[in-house]
């Protein structure tokens, strides 16, 4: 049997998305009602955010613009953990029923295989309302075009979602162990609704946990600060590559852990 | 023949928590953990070849599961080594997987809104197998049952007994050396079981496959089955052709007859006369459970004719599922 390489999983997942969006457009009401509803809930976030900056021009000395670009930045590095690893939310309900044990047996990755089964097209409208809000506070900070800039906004976008996909990932895998995750999960995505904001805003003690404890910092603020202010990027910033990818590992291989150890329930 | 699975003294053992009672008992729970080791699986030891058709049984809870979970490579054994086509399956999952394939009855595996051809598709892929193959294996599937209609039918939207088709399709699709089958038939109704039953036994005949099934239906036995082994409380109870279980039973034969007046009170009566054999009666029928080395038939009949007037009678072999549940019941002595 030849190895199985990135080409032949990108191949697999581009088969499956491909048949999985033509059987969801075939559900006309529905695709229509979704897509409305998640305009809707993109408007709604930004409008709280816009009420919240007209009432103070700046916090903490981070101006309009620049909130709107960590906003922007956020709604795009949290598109691929919502499109891509959706089937985290019902990983606790297949485990429980014992159907989780169906996934073990196909001689592919069994993560690849298991996230494969759910893409969520909701997240696509997130990305174009984020690339939009990047965009528009892009030009209005002045920041200018060059390769490089483009290049650093790619690599920190791409190392954001990573450190939000472990975050969730860990998150799920804690089903494999106790009995209602959902808590765990729920309020990982609730810290995670904190991301958009500088944490200097925050007391020290949440700076310390937001960095290091459940480190949400990294999904905007870390970043962000790449792009938006040059002359002050801590060191942090500049290890955050490496610590997403770490990260994402980790819980890949935490997941992983969890999903080996399992044995299902009596048939 | 070659051997396909070959099995020495398995065991695996659970550690389960004793739980206390009440509530005051889980508080307790919390604080001191009292484990008890439970063998699922005790020293149990087969050989399989390629191309058997063997029923894995036994009662619920006997530890048919685990035993399968350790051939599929999802469990490890405590101790015991297990060969599958050559591979230890729980070192090497993924190459096992590449050579087996699985459906349980309840849980189907293929995707939910996709139609089935789209399914088979991506199997395709996954396990691939090249197009000439595949196209092969589509005749082959469209000679044995009509799957034209199927194919273009989202998974979601079919009966229970078309997915449990769709489901056996696709584990036979990679063309695998051995399928395992857990309860196929199950809630199907009587056309849809007999379908499935011949569609297993066409698949084994011409691709000499393996398969393991389990079940709790003994027309699947019957249909299917030449050898099988049963196993309770995680011990192997019996391995061997089902004909030899039958008279590893003993000749066992049900003697029926319909007499007048009240069937329960005549049973009654009869049961005193007939220590030996155990009688019980229906809304139409006295039935006789003979052991013929005790007595024949024909013994037993003209001893009831000399007290009673017999209208009516029938003679009945003892079922498969008479014998398993006396195993179950009394285990194999």
């Amino acid at each position: 049997m030849k190895r199985k390489g990135f080409g032949f999983y990108l191949r697999i997942y581009g088969k499956i998305l491909a048949q999985d969006l033509k059987s969801k457009m075939s559900y006309r009401a529905d695709f229509i009602i979704s897509t409305i509803g998640m305009i809707f809930t993109n408007i709604a976030g930004f409008l709280s955010f816009w009420i919240l900056f007209r009432n103070f021009p700046s916090i903490q000395g981070w101006g309009y613009y620049e909130m709107l670009f960590l906003y922007g930045f956020s709604l795009v590095s949290l598109t691929p953990v919502q499109c891509l690893f959706d089937n985290n939310w019902s990983l606790r309900i297949h485990v429980y029923s014992g159907d989780f044990i169906k996934y073990c047996f196909r001689p592919i990755n069994l993560f690849f295989y298991y996230q494969s089964e759910v893409f969520d097209i909701k997240g696509l409208g997130q990305l174009a309302f984020g690339i939009g809000t990047i965009a528009y506070s892009w030009s209005q900070l002045g920041l200018g075009v060059t390769p490089l800039m483009l290049l650093k906004l790619l690599v920190f976008l791409i190392t954001a979602s990573l450190i939000m996909i472990a975050l969730q990932n860990a998150a799920a895998a804690t089903c494999f162990w106790i009995q209602n995750s959902f808590y765990v999960l729920d309020l990982v995505t609730r810290f995670k609704d904190y991301a958009k904001y500088p944490i200097a805003i925050f007391s020290p003690v949440f700076r310390f946990i937001f960095t290091f404890v459940m480190p949400i910092a990294f999904i905007a603020y870390y970043p962000s600060i790449v792009i938006l202010r040059p002359e002050e990027v801590p060191l942090l910033s500049w290890l955050s590559p490496l610590f997403g990818v770490l990260f994402f590992w980790g819980s890949y291989k935490f997941w992983m852990y969890g999903a080996l150890k399992y044995s299902g329930t009596g048939s | 023949m070659s051997n396909i699975i070959e099995i020495k003294n398995i065991t695996k053992e659970f550690k389960v928590l004793n739980r206390r009672e009440g509530l005051k008992g889980s508080i307790k729970d919390l604080f001191s953990r009292d484990y008890k080791i439970v063998r699922a699986v005790d020293n149990i030891s087969m050989t399989i070849q390629q191309g058997e058709i063997v029923g894995y049984l036994g009662p619920n809870g006997a530890g048919k599961s685990t035993t399968i979970k350790m051939m599929t490579g999802i469990l490890e054994p405590t101790s015991g080594e297990i060969l599958v086509g050559g591979n230890v399956p729980y070192e090497n999952r993924t190459k096992n997987a590449q050579e087996i394939g699985v459906v349980f009855g309840q849980r189907s595996q293929l995707w939910w809104a996709l139609p089935l051809v789209e399914s088979f598709k991506i199997l395709k892929d996954i396990y691939g197998v090249s197009d000439k193959d595949y196209e092969d294996m589509l005749a082959l599937y469209q000679s044995l049952v009509d799957i034209e209609p199927l194919l273009h039918k989202p998974v979601r939207q079919m009966s229970l007994g078309q997915r449990t088709l769709s489901d056996i399709l696709a584990a036979f699709l990679h063309n695998p050396k051995i399928v395992f089958l857990d309860e196929p038939t199950i809630g199907l109704d009587v056309s849809m079981k007999a379908k499935i039953r011949t569609l297993i036994h066409a698949l084994n005949q011409e691709k000499h496959t393996t398969v393991i099934l389990t079940t709790h239906d003994m027309g699947d036995v019957d249909a299917l089955c030449r050898r099988i082994v049963i196993i309770d409380k995680g011990k192997m109870l019996y391995d061997n052709d089902i004909e030899h279980l039958k008279n590893f039973f003993g000749s066992y034969r049900t003697l029926k007859i319909r007499i007048d007046g009240s069937l329960k009170q005549l049973a009654e009566e009869i049961d005193r006369k007939l220590s030996d054999f155990k009688v019980s009666a229906d809304d139409e029928w006295i039935s006789i459970l003979v052991d013929e080395e005790k007595a024949t038939v024909m013994e037993v009949l003209s001893r009831l004719q000399q007290s009673y007037k017999i209208r009516d009678m029938q003679l009945e072999e003892i079922s498969t599922e008479e014998v398993i549940k006396k195993i179950y019941e009394e285990g194999v002595q």
